[in-house]
């Protein structure tokens, strides 16, 4: 059986294709793989993988090939309205991005995207892309999905998505032996590692560090990451006079990352809005044993309360950010050491290759062993004067004989 | 207690499993339960066949009989497992392996077509909602007990059962090494009729019957009659071969459990095993209670030659592995299946 996998890969820099980079590896020892290319003709296979994700430039081509042909999707987070934007106004069809609009919301989203399409209303993937996704474009042509958390799953379920659903946990990358950097230092030294800005809640973060570092004043906050355009980092430094107290650093490539990581006593990955998404970061911070600070919040939210300690995005947040840095810095052994045995557990390479080789497997040829098992069932029903087979076919997907 | 055993059944054929389930029930009632085997044909192919067989399981109501409730019901091997019952207890003695451990060796039987693939994953699945509902699982070797763990996440305690019933005896041996098995590839009786044929003192007594009966047939041509077949033999005349062999040869493919290992050592004979021959090697120890060698005809020449001249150590090997066979009891089986 052929796979042909649809992902960005490396030297794109995506989280996704990174990904990808990971698994393909671990994938190609269960399941015969072919990997799709932008622009070249689709590989022949039995079914197609495609990774989606919300960046237009890195995904807007793999929507292209699902529209095409349907397959099993990857849904890496939940809200795609930025991907949608891009492969609709971005490429000069905005009728079809008010198509999507009123597959989400109705005539609503339909006069809304005219809105938008007007320069009457505020980019919508830009201003509050949480509470239009426009996912249902994708999940409209998946005859499978596969998604990292229950929260996405949850929300694909609700906007209306029936066929085969996985949940398949992001997977952790293998642990070699990593040398902590030794050009950073602080005690503590607190690690916030990448793109920074409003969603990963930066300011949140330098206001509970400011306080923090009054009592502990030689802590450090190391954020590592490109900033967005509109986000003035140093700016807010200056203002909180963090300016001693912060180091900044650019994107780092991957090893860098690593040995940066691990000279962090320990590292805070906060998001809100969520958009269904999981984070890179935060599996090689688990991975790493490091306690770990998270928003209580979508796949985050899912984590074990043992692992991580989670922050509620409310009006406590900053002090409850502050409370948990220390209580971070005093349990870090503990936190890390049930941080790495969780990542052990759950999200083993191995693992994740072994549950995407079944359900590619499931998804390929289910349906024909799902017929050829009913029809015998209905045709014995059918002899024996039944021919409402409803009752045997519920007694078959009850037990798991077919879906 | 009135209790239902499962057991799928594979119409003309009758081996360790048929022996097991019937032994399970005559020790129930032994102890005063009301016992039944519950049975009904297998077959496994062509293609998805092998789900319409786990559906009918499925679709047996065992909570009663004749009015009265059935208590417990005690499953042992796909699809007989796939039985539903609210005091399920799986004592599993195989999964279908062809969807496990064979996939994708010689003794598979699903290609890589996405229907056959997509079929194996649907026996991983049933097995996980089939076991996954009893309230108790046993396997009856660690071989089982590991193959649950790694493919589908189950645990199941161990609980080896008690060879059939035979009048299990020790007599002077009379030099040849007995194979005691169902004549199919998976079991390699083909090695050791390759080592008779490089050990020129090697006599060999085959009882069983199978389809590979023929082909080792041709094999064993040409050794002047020092490799004979006794077919299916009766349960006295099995006791009496066991009795008067040099060791015992038993060695398929990773197998699960295998009682002729027991039955061997409550003759006092030593087992000759190989490295991969799995459940065997939980009791079978390389000089401790048998042989225990690499698979190929060579090494097992080697190894029959060296029980033929060392009666001594062969009979104390025997010896020791009676006395592990005497501790696996109906006692402590039906203890467990109905605790």
């Amino acid at each position: 059986m052929k796979v042909a996998y649809y992902s960005p890969l490396p030297p794109s820099r995506s989280g996704i294709a990174d990904y990808s980079a990971l698994l393909l590896p671990a994938l190609r020892e269960r399941i015969d793989v072919v990997t799709a290319q932008p622009g070249k003709r689709a590989p022949d296979a039995d079914i197609a993988l495609y990774h989606v994700g919300n960046d237009p430039d890195a995904h807007g081509w793999i929507v292209d090939a699902l529209l095409q042909r349907r397959g099993v999707v990857v849904l890496h987070e939940y809200v795609l309205h930025h991907l949608i934007a891009g492969i609709t106004i971005g490429r000069r069809k905005p009728r079809a991005y008010l198509d999507a609009m009123e597959r989400e919301l109705g005539v609503a989203g339909r006069l809304l995207g005219l809105g938008v399409l007007d320069n009457l209303l505020p980019l919508l993937w830009e201003t509050q892309p949480e509470r239009f996704p426009l996912s249902g474009v994708v999940l409209d042509a998946a005859d499978g999905l596969i998604v990292h958390s229950n929260y996405v799953a949850q929300r694909a379920r609700d906007a209306g998505y029936q066929g085969r659903l996985w949940r398949i946990p992001h997977p952790a990358w293998p642990m070699g032996a990593i040398e902590p950097a030794a050009d950073v230092a602080g005690d503590p030294l607190i690690g916030c590692f990448g793109f920074l800005n409003m969603n990963k809640r930066i300011p949140q973060l330098l206001e509970a560090f400011a306080s923090f570092r009054r009592n502990r004043p030689g802590a450090r906050l190391l954020l590592a990451g490109g900033s967005g355009e509109r986000f003035d980092v140093d700016r807010r430094l200056e203002r909180l006079g963090l300016t001693d107290g912060v180091v900044r650093m650019d994107y780092v490539p991957e090893e860098r990352m690593w040995s940066l990581m691990a000279a962090c006593d320990v590292l805070v990955n906060l998001r809100y809005p969520t958009m269904g998404e999981t984070s890179g970061s935060v599996i090689r911070a688990l991975s790493l044993g490091r306690p770990l600070i998270v928003s209580d919040v979508g796949w985050f939210s899912e984590l074990p309360d043992d692992a991580v300690l989670k922050i509620p995005v409310d009006e406590y947040e900053v002090a409850m950010l502050e409370a948990a840095l220390a209580l971070a810095v005093e349990h870090g052994s503990q936190l890390g050491a049930a941080a790495r045995a969780y990542v052990e557990r759950e999200h083993s390479l191995s693992k994740v290759a072994d549950a995407y080789a079944a359900a590619l497997e499931v998804a390929a040829g289910g349906d024909a062993v799902d017929d050829a098992v009913l029809l015998r069932i209905a045709e014995a029903a059918h002899d024996v004067g039944i021919d409402d087979v409803g009752a045997l076919a519920r007694a078959a997907i009850d037990s798991g004989i077919v879906r | 207690m009135r209790i239902a055993v499962c057991a799928p059944q594979v119409p003309f054929v009758r081996g360790g499993a048929e022996l097991m389930a019937d032994d399970l029930v005559r020790a129930l009632r032994d102890r005063d339960h009301e016992a039944e085997l519950v049975t009904m044909p297998f077959t496994w192919y062509p293609g998805t066949r092998v789900l319409d067989q786990a559906f009918l399981w499925r679709l047996v109501d065992l909570t009663e009989s004749d009015g009265r409730p059935i208590d417990r019901v005690i499953a042992t091997k796909f699809p007989a497992y796939c039985v539903r019952h609210p005091n399920k207890v799986a004592w599993v003695l195989h999964q279908f392996r062809q969807a496990y451990d064979y996939d994708r060796t010689e003794l598979g039987q699903f290609s890589e077509s996405p229907e056959d693939r997509a079929t194996r994953r649907a026996v991983e699945r049933l097995d996980g909602v089939a076991l996954g509902e009893a309230r108790r699982v046993f396997a009856t070797s660690r071989n089982v007990a590991d193959r649950l763990r790694r493919f589908n996440d189950i645990e199941a305690e161990l609980l080896p059962h008690p060879p059939q019933t035979l009048d299990y005896r020790t007599a002077e041996q009379e030099g040849y090494v007995l194979s005691v098995n169902r004549l199919d590839r998976a079991k390699r009786i083909d090695l050791l009729i390759e080592a008779a044929r490089s050990e020129p003192g090697l006599r060999v007594v085959i009882a069983g019957e199978g389809p590979d009966r023929e082909r080792l047939e041709r094999l064993a041509s040409g050794l002047d009659g020092r490799v004979t077949f006794s077919g299916r033999v009766d349960d006295a005349t099995l006791a009496d071969l066991y009795a008067r062999s040099l060791a015992v040869y038993y060695a398929p493919v990773d197998e699960d459990f295998g009682m002729v290992p027991y039955e061997a050592f409550l003759s006092a004979k030593p087992v000759l095993t190989t490295h991969d021959a799995g459940g065997p090697l939980e009791v079978v120890h390389d000089r401790e209670t048998g042989l225990v060698v690499a698979p190929g005809a060579a090494p097992l020449a080697e190894a029959c030659a060296y029980l033929g001249s060392h009666a001594d150590e062969a009979k104390a090997w025997g010896l020791a592995g009676k006395s592990i066979a005497e501790r696996v009891t109906w006692d402590a089986c039906v203890d467990a299946l109905l605790s």
